[in-house]
């Protein structure tokens, strides 16, 4: 008997009403938005906080809203959904500083902060949905939330992304549709960890249950920004700093590869997947496009389009984890669900403060740059060894784990495609490190656009100080109970003992 | 705490003497103090420790040849440090020197101490990658690119070092480094898995065919760091391979062939190269490939069989000893000629004939002992062709005293000052000194084990003074330095370059450089092709713009996204949406 609770539903409230709340608010108060966000954005990371320890402890957290006949809402929390809950509560609590500090001054403000809220809602939303129809339904409301903020500079190019993006998730979003309908159809309501409903169809439905999964993959695909359907990501920078950091560290990237994490393990379960030989496709899609998103990356000057081809190709990583059967693969994937996004966050928040405070957008302009914000730099190159997957970074942990899980199942074709992306990353990235840490400032005197006693404004500093250390951190500390290892460990050991 | 402590505090000094002036002016004892703990261990058998929150779980402990080689290499570190507090001190950019100095110091305790494989991959990782910023120190164009190239095989080792990781240790099914041998010993892949070692740490170890970076980057840096980097650094990737190679324990013919043979090549053909060099530490870093020769061939002789492991690598960790402390004196040596005048002059040059002597194994001299050592394996191994060994290593005697008499040549060439100055600096290279070969023969650094295999019941120092074995090791040297006395007197023989090297340093790279170029221009020539096709056929991410970009579509979606884009309205779509699905199901 499935016990109700009410905390779920605070957790998304807690971003939700703050959100709408700021809406209410006229453009120059912003003194009260502020403190919303922040006042939200703590009170998510410490119900969540609550919430972890509550399922620490044993207690089950269920909410369910019925919604029609056969149809529920579901908030149901487990350890994969608060896993990826954390990552992105504590994330947006960082970048909703970041975010305070970058539009200073700003047009639009409110209308930024309230879809900033709206976005995080629904991906909190994602992490906690106990089915497949409750999943849908955030998956949706991420796409349309995230879009103002897509377009929120208003320019012509802006604009232009902002609808590339949405034919994309749209698209995306019918093809999930279609295949979540078919699968309550052939399956009826399926709540995450019933594999054995699935399980137990595939003796009569076995091409359909293929063909649905490859439809709701391709609609997952999209967001997960996986070949051939990356397209919208790289076109997508075009959005403010804070906006790219939040969309390729946690909200609508992750909510694709999250999805996929959960489709594979949770709704079909691994051995179900593995058995109607679902994953290779997957695999060879995913292995593709890491190779293909180097590559693209070498070839690009603006910054920020070069971290986001980087994106496509770490983004992969999770699902070539999903796709490879075995306790150490899984871990490797889960736990580069956190450890992408802690990096990559690291670097956007880096690309925005260079672009912000010296007018920098291309790395060829960011000759000496570690000179004038050796912080920031740091951070970036924290990040960047880590990218790379050198130890002692948290990059390391998850190619350890894949490379391992790998060499476990004999897939040794994909211990090369990690190798391949560490190179074409190290061919990539350290160009950028040379530029700012060893090349000499082509123009002495650069003016600053952004006052302050430090390197740059303080409320966009700490963040990028914070998220630098942090992924340090993950990785130096991988060993320590509660870091994000021992966990994705726990969750990928409870997938294959039970 | 003292493992934890030899890791932490050359980071600590890393930090404090880059950032903090105080520590800037301090920075050689700065140093010097975080190299005690190192040195400490080097002494002093202490236990292990396990440290739970350390990456995924890290163990720390030391062997006998490794902890002979942390004592090598705090010594090193710790000279080069105050070498460098004095050497460095105008120079503009020492507070970055000082941070990689200190880095790549970590890195280089860490993997020493480290018996577990992801925290011995970290500071392998460290340690290269700190080093980079040694090398690049200068910032001329030279060094620019020597460090590029450094870089650029550092990164390959790096890859096929993860991957002989990976398969070691699910080989080995555990992620202590002291499983690996066993493991592969008994695994039908185990020579794959070493092979792959085997090209990953040695680019670091400079073996062939992937020396060519080092006589580049090791010049490259300023003295004291060509020191560490020659001396301490290069024994990182000796260490490496010691972690995969099962000594004793195997018969691996062809890769103790291919060792042995590899090993002679770069012992005699490095030498040679490093001849037709004009600039003395180019020389040196010749002479240090060749030397990493020699214990390649140790190790190679190992993979064949027959002698315990833990005979041949405390003895393959002397010879190191030996050959890392001369080296230093000598990298250190280049920078005294021009500082050094009057009196201390003898002492120079008496300082850096002693470092020639160790290394070519001279005489009464440490290099005497621990190159006896490898001949005595020479002498007992069943490898085929021990023979023709013995006397291709006689042979390397004479190359070796070739190109260390041509180097002390070419700092002849150096002019002194002309007044009785002595620099600061020259303090370390005297401790250095100090801290020589012959504490190779020493109890504190020779397990007894090893003695007794080798001296029987007569004693070390029997051994020592014996005529024969001192004469033996006399007359490669005496006619080495003949040759080249004779070739710098008369002019008819003396064909030394003396501005241009014969060879440009790193030598074969420049092959590479060239075929590299032309692929290059090839691939770039296909990228503008498929580019081009890309355009012209609407690549994959084209299709989609041509859809987007049509008239009517943006038409459509200009409308839609003017509603969306009015946030207020946004609550009606998504009252809409909900009705649909309410609708749809």
């Amino acid at each position: 008997m499935e016990t109700t609770s009410i905390l779920p539903l605070l957790i998304l409230g807690s971003s939700f009403i703050p959100g709408t709340l700021i809406l209410l608010l006229r453009e120059d108060q912003s003194s009260q938005r502020t403190f919303l966000n922040i006042f939200g954005a703590v009170a998510k990371v410490s119900l969540i906080a609550l919430v972890f320890a509550g399922y620490m402890r044993g207690e089950d957290y269920t909410f369910v809203f019925s919604l029609a006949p056969g149809l529920n809402f579901t908030l149901r929390v487990d350890l994969l959904g608060l896993f990826f809950a954390t990552l992105s509560a504590v994330l947006w609590l960082i970048t909703t500083l970041y975010a305070i500090g970058y539009l200073e001054g700003g047009r639009h403000r409110r209308r930024f902060f309230a879809f900033f809220s709206y976005c995080i809602t629904a991906s909190t939303g994602i992490a906690l949905s106990g089915d497949v129809v409750t999943f849908f339904i955030f998956y949706e409301f991420l796409t349309l939330s995230t879009y103002p903020l897509v377009v929120h500079l208003g320019t012509d190019k802006a604009v232009n992304a902002g609808r590339t993006y949405l034919w994309y998730t749209i698209g995306g979003g019918t093809i999930l549709f279609l295949g979540v309908v078919g699968l309550s159809v052939i399956a009826g309501p399926i709540h995450f960890g019933q594999t054995e409903i699935i399980a137990s169809l595939i003796s009569e439905n076995a091409t359909q249950l293929a063909i649905l999964f490859f439809l709701m993959l391709a609609g997952l695909a999209v967001k997960a920004a996986i070949f051939p359907l990356h397209s919208w990501l790289p076109i997508s920078m075009v959005a403010p700093a804070p906006v790219s950091a939040l969309l390729h560290a946690v909200a609508v990237v992750k909510a694709g590869a999250f999805g996929i994490i959960r489709l594979v393990y949770d709704v079909y379960g691994i051995e179900t997947a593995g058995y109607m030989n679902l994953l290779t496709p997957l695999a060879v899609f995913a292995a593709f496009t890491i190779i293909y998103g180097s590559v693209r990356a070498l070839f690009q000057d603006d910054f920020k389009r070069r971290l986001a081809f980087s994106t496509v190709s770490q983004l992969s990583y999770i699902a070539l984890g999903v796709a490879i059967t075995g306790v150490l693969s899984s871990t490797g994937a889960i736990v580069h669900l956190v450890h992408q996004g802690i990096m990559k966050i690291t670097m956007f928040f880096a690309a925005g403060i260079v672009a912000e405070t010296y007018g920098f957008y291309k790395i060829s302009e960011m000759n000496g740059i570690g000179r004038r914000m050796p912080l920031t730099m740091g951070a970036f190159a924290i990040a960047v060894f880590g990218m790379i997957g050198l130890p002692p970074v948290a990059g390391f942990i998850s190619k350890w784990y894949l490379g391992l899980g790998a060499i476990e199942t004999g897939s040794y074709w994909v211990v090369l495609v990690l190798l391949g992306s560490s190179a074409l990353n190290a061919a990539y990235f350290l160009p950028i490190i040379y530029r700012a840490w060893f090349c000499e400032p082509v123009q002495e005197l650069v003016p600053r656009r952004r006052s302050g006693r430090l390197e740059t404004q303080a409320l966009m500093l700490i963040p990028v100080v914070v998220t630098g250390l942090l992924s340090l951190a993950a990785g130096v500390f991988a060993a320590v109970a509660g870091s994000p290892l021992s966990i994705a460990r726990e969750i990928a050991e409870r997938l294959y003992l039970l | 705490m003292i493992w934890f402590l030899t890791i932490a505090l050359p980071l600590l000094a890393a930090i404090i003497t880059a950032f903090i002036p105080a520590g800037r002016r301090g920075s050689g004892l700065f140093f010097v103090s975080a190299t005690l703990p190192a040195i400490w261990l080097g002494l002093v058998d202490e236990s292990g420790v396990t440290a739970q929150w350390f990456l995924l779980e890290s163990h720390f402990s030391l062997d006998t040849p490794r902890r002979i080689l942390l004592l090598l290499t705090g010594i090193l570190w710790a000279t080069s440090a105050l070498f460098a507090g004095s050497y460095l001190k105008d120079d503009a950019r020492r507070g970055e020197f000082s941070f990689y100095f200190g880095a790549a110091m970590a890195g280089n305790f860490g993997l020493l101490v480290s018996a577990e494989a992801a925290s011995f991959y970290t500071f392998f990782a460290l340690m290269t990658f700190a080093s980079y910023g040694l090398v690049i120190h200068s910032r001329t164009p030279f060094a620019r690119r020597a460090a590029r190239i450094y870089l650029v095989m550092a990164i390959i080792g790096e890859l096929f070092l993860i991957t002989a990781l990976y398969l070691a240790v699910k080989s080995a099914g555990s992620m202590l480094l002291a499983d690996i041998p066993p493991a592969l010993a008994e695994d039908p892949n185990g020579p794959i898995i070493f092979f792959l070692g085997l090209i990953g740490f040695g680019v670091k170890v400079g073996a062939i065919p992937l020396y060519f970076w080092l006589p580049l980057a090791h010049p490259a840096a300023p003295a004291p760091a060509s020191a560490v980097l020659s001396g301490a650094m290069i024994k990182a990737g000796l260490v490496g391979w010691m972690h995969f190679a099962p000594v004793g324990l195997v018969e691996w013919t062809s890769l103790s062939f291919l060792m042995v043979s590899l090993g002679f090549t770069a012992a005699l053909g490095a030498a040679i190269i490093g001849l037709t060099q004009v600039d003395p530490k180019t020389n040196l870093a010749y002479s240090s490939i060749s030397q990493m020769g020699v214990m390649t061939v140790i190790l190679g002789i190992g993979l064949y069989g027959g002698i315990p492991g833990g005979l041949i690598l405390p003895a393959l960790a002397l010879y190191a000893y030996n050959h890392g402390t001369a080296k230093a004196l000598l990298f250190l040596g280049t920078a005294l000629p021009a500082r050094v005048g009057g009196f201390w002059r003898i002492l120079m040059w008496a300082g850096l004939g002693t470092g020639v002597l160790a290394i070519a194994g001279g005489p009464l001299t440490g290099g005497l002992w621990t190159k006896y050592l490898l001949k005595t394996f020479l002498g007992e191994t069943s490898l085929p062709g021990a023979q023709t060994f013995l006397i291709l290593l006689t042979l390397s005697a004479i190359t070796t005293t070739l190109l260390l008499s041509r180097f002390l040549h070419l700092l002849h060439r150096i002019e002194a000052p002309s007044e009785n100055a002595v620099p600061a600096f020259i303090l370390p290279w005297i401790l250095l000194l100090l801290a020589g070969g012959w504490w190779t023969l020493s109890p504190a650094l020779l397990p007894t084990g090893l003695m007794n295999h080798i001296t029987k019941e007569n004693g070390i120092m029997v051994f020592f003074w014996n005529r024969f074995t001192n004469w033996s090791a006399l007359w490669p040297i005496t006619v080495g330095i003949v040759v080249m006395a004779f070739t710098l007197r008369f002019a008819t023989l003396n064909l030394w370059p003396a501005k241009k090297p014969l060879l440009p340093p790193g030598d074969f790279l420049h092959i590479i450089l060239l075929a590299g170029d032309l692929f290059a221009k090839l691939l770039r020539k296909g990228i503008s092709l498929l580019e081009s096709g890309l355009h012209s056929v609407q690549g994959p991410e084209q299709i989609f713009y041509r859809v987007t970009d049509n008239k009517r579509t943006s038409q459509i979606s200009d409308s839609a996204e003017t509603t969306l884009r009015r946030w207020e309205f946004v609550g009606i779509g998504f009252f809409i949406f909900f009705l649909t699905l309410l609708l749809l199901l």
